[in-house]
């Protein structure tokens, strides 16, 4: 009797927290079928917040008659009859240049929920904690001032200890009758010198030799360029493929630098940096990501209020630092390192999908170009999908030569009569 | 002992040289200024000084050229009536003959960042809207709008642009925009898109 009142009690229980559970469930369900909508058809031109290829739907119930969602049903499900009758939404079109595509399978209820999901994204969501960033960059800081002055002070008193001993001894000695002669000061001791010297010449000569190497050398360069682009934001964050920006690497000596429109591509959209990690320069000062999109605007002359007046044309080129550079004797070819030597983009520029600011990582000497070359294995042709196509031709001369189509091979089949073999 | 204060004194000083590690600002300089700096015009150098002499550059081909190899140019203009216009023109390429894994690469470099390596709309810039891209990308398979797109129209707004999508042409020549539309045409197939869609590639 006992466990079945029990159970029932159990049961009780668990019935009363199903209620519970279902009656917040439905009543979260509202705005989150209207986020599975909004998603799937509104996304594309609407945002929540910004305005995009159509305006921000945050507050919508306030403007017009929206807070009729029967007029907004209307309005989606039919924009062209809709306008045809109505000045606030012509204006609309006049001000984003098109018109809303028409939904004709869009109920009732969907908008309601796509209002409930708007509304809800609208809030603003509550700041996360700050300060995680900072106090481990400011401990790395402290630490070395601490090291610092840990060996500073073991410094001093190593001395200290060392000037003690010796007068010490001095005192023993007199207190002992010893009488020494007359120390020579230590500057004028012969080994003293005679150490000084060679420890002056081999630093000397290291510093010297090692000047000299790096004159005309850039490794570690790393100016501050006109605008703090970070190569982690991009690259490596948000994924985007080197040859997305530097896409003529594949094709030509350089790996160009984007003009502003493939900037453009994404930052018509992007017009703030909201979502990634703090930033940092190499100082150590934050960087604030938004303001430094709104100066890649002013050169694109890219109005964030009014994305469809944009003119490509008006743009004016952002004036990069060039960062690696080799003497005007040396000449270099991306593509044929890229397409042909199928180089990844890392092995001369290193983790550049880690980097805030862009350092030069290879020294770019000919020592390291040489080495590059003696342990690079050549990708020949193996098969339709891996290995380059570059030396097939050498192939085709041998197969040739051993079934005897061809007794010997002329310097025109290697390309001796291209112009540019002579008129470069 | 002498030795001693040596030892300490060149700890000290490498370690003072090892603690600055100090950014490097500058480029530094070279042995031979005429042979590192080239006299010519070199690539990204400035052109102000040719400006200043009145020498204008322009980089631009001449209007109405086409390069040695490369497709004749697209005939319509970037408007309304372009766009209407656009979904007359066919792929000119043999869509048999295309290297597909080719086309896959190029378009996973310039697409697959916002349109999704599975042709879904959900690349890494959207991430469902976690990412930082504020608009939906179109999802290619599933969406009837890029179902039912004529190739031409696809290939006009790839070179173009629409809505908040940047155009590529100065990123992509014509020939590897039309082999990403034939890409996308197949991949719609695939994934058993509609029929105006099977059409487009089947009538090579």
């Amino acid at each position: 009797m006992m466990s079945q009142k029990a159970a029932l009690k159990h049961l009780s229980t668990l019935l009363f927290s199903l209620l519970i559970l279902s009656v917040s469930f439905s009543r979260a369900q509202d705005a989150a079928a209207g986020k599975a909508v909004f998603m799937s058809k509104c996304a594309s031109c609407h945002n929540v917040l910004k305005k995009a290829t159509g305006p921000a739907l945050a507050g919508l119930e306030e403007r017009h008659k929206w807070a009729d969602h029967k007029e907004l049903l209307a309005w989606i499900n039919n924009p062209a009859a809709y306008m045809a009758k109505d000045p606030y939404t012509q204006g609309l079109k006049a001000e984003y240049g098109s018109m809303m595509t028409a939904f004709p399978d869009v109920t009732l209820q969907d908008v309601s929920n796509v209002v409930a999901y708007v509304n809800e994204a609208a809030k603003p969501a509550p700041v996360p904690a700050a300060g995680a960033g900072d106090s481990a960059q400011g401990s790395d800081n402290q630490n070395s001032v601490l090291f610092g002055v840990i060996s500073l002070l073991l410094g001093v008193i190593a001395l200290i200890l060392m000037q003690v001993n010796s007068n010490l001894k001095k005192l023993s000695d007199q207190a002992e009758g010893v009488t020494l002669p007359e120390g020579i000061p230590f500057w004028r001791n012969k080994t003293n010198i005679a150490i000084l010297s060679i420890v002056f010449f081999v630093f000397g000569g290291y510093m010297v030799a090692k000047g000299a190497i790096g004159l005309g050398r850039q490794k570690d360069y790393q100016p501050v360029q006109p605008i703090y682009y970070s190569h982690k934001v991009h690259a490596g964050i948000n994924q985007i493929n080197c040859l997305y920006c530097h896409g003529s690497a594949e094709q030509s000596k350089h790996a160009a630098i984007p003009s502003v429109n493939t900037c453009m591509n994404c930052h018509k959209a992007i017009q703030a940096y909201e979502k990634g990690p703090k930033l940092f320069d190499e100082e150590g000062n934050e960087i604030d990501g938004t303001a430094e999109i709104q100066k890649l605007y002013a050169y694109a002359g890219f109005d964030p209020n009014n994305p469809n007046k944009w003119d490509p044309s008006m743009a004016k080129p952002i004036e990069w630092i060039k960062i690696h550079n080799l003497p005007d004797h040396v000449y270099f070819s991306h593509a044929q390192h890229v397409t042909a030597g199928k180089v990844q983009c890392q092995s001369c520029h290193g983790e550049i999908q880690a980097m805030g600011e862009v350092k030069q990582v290879s020294d770019l000497s000919m020592g390291w170009c040489i080495n590059c070359h003696r342990e690079t294995k050549v990708q020949f042709n193996y098969d339709s999908t891996k290995g380059n196509k570059f030396y097939s031709i050498y192939e085709k001369f041998h197969n040739d030569i051993k079934s005897g189509k061809m007794d010997s091979v002329t310097v025109k089949d290697i390309g001796g009569l291209e112009c540019q073999k002579c008129h470069y | 002992m002498r030795k001693n204060i040596l030892l300490t004194g060149t700890l000290a000083l490498a370690l003072v040289f090892a603690a600055c590690n100090s950014v490097r600002r500058e480029e530094g300089r070279v042995y031979m200024p005429d042979m590192a700096y080239s006299r010519a015009y070199e690539t990204y150098a400035s052109t102000a000084a040719l400006q200043e002499a009145g020498v204008h550059y322009n980089a631009r081909p001449v209007e109405g050229t086409v390069a040695r190899g490369a497709m004749a140019a697209y005939p319509f203009a970037n408007d309304s009536v372009g766009y209407v216009r656009s979904a007359e023109v066919k792929n000119p390429l043999d869509v048999a003959a295309i290297d597909m894994t080719e086309a896959e690469r190029i378009y996973l470099i310039n697409c697959g960042i916002c349109h999704g390596t599975k042709l879904d709309g959900n690349g890494p810039l959207w991430k469902g809207g976690d990412g930082p891209y504020t608009a939906a990308p179109r999802n290619l398979i599933g969406d009837p709008l890029a179902l039912n797109m004529a190739e031409g129209t696809m290939f006009h707004s790839i070179t173009y642009g629409k809505n908040l999508m940047g155009g590529y042409g100065s990123q992509l020549s014509s020939k590897q925009r039309w082999e990403i539309v034939a890409y996308i045409k197949l991949k719609q197939i695939e994934a058993g898109g509609g029929a105006t869609a099977a059409a487009a590639p089947a009538g090579n």
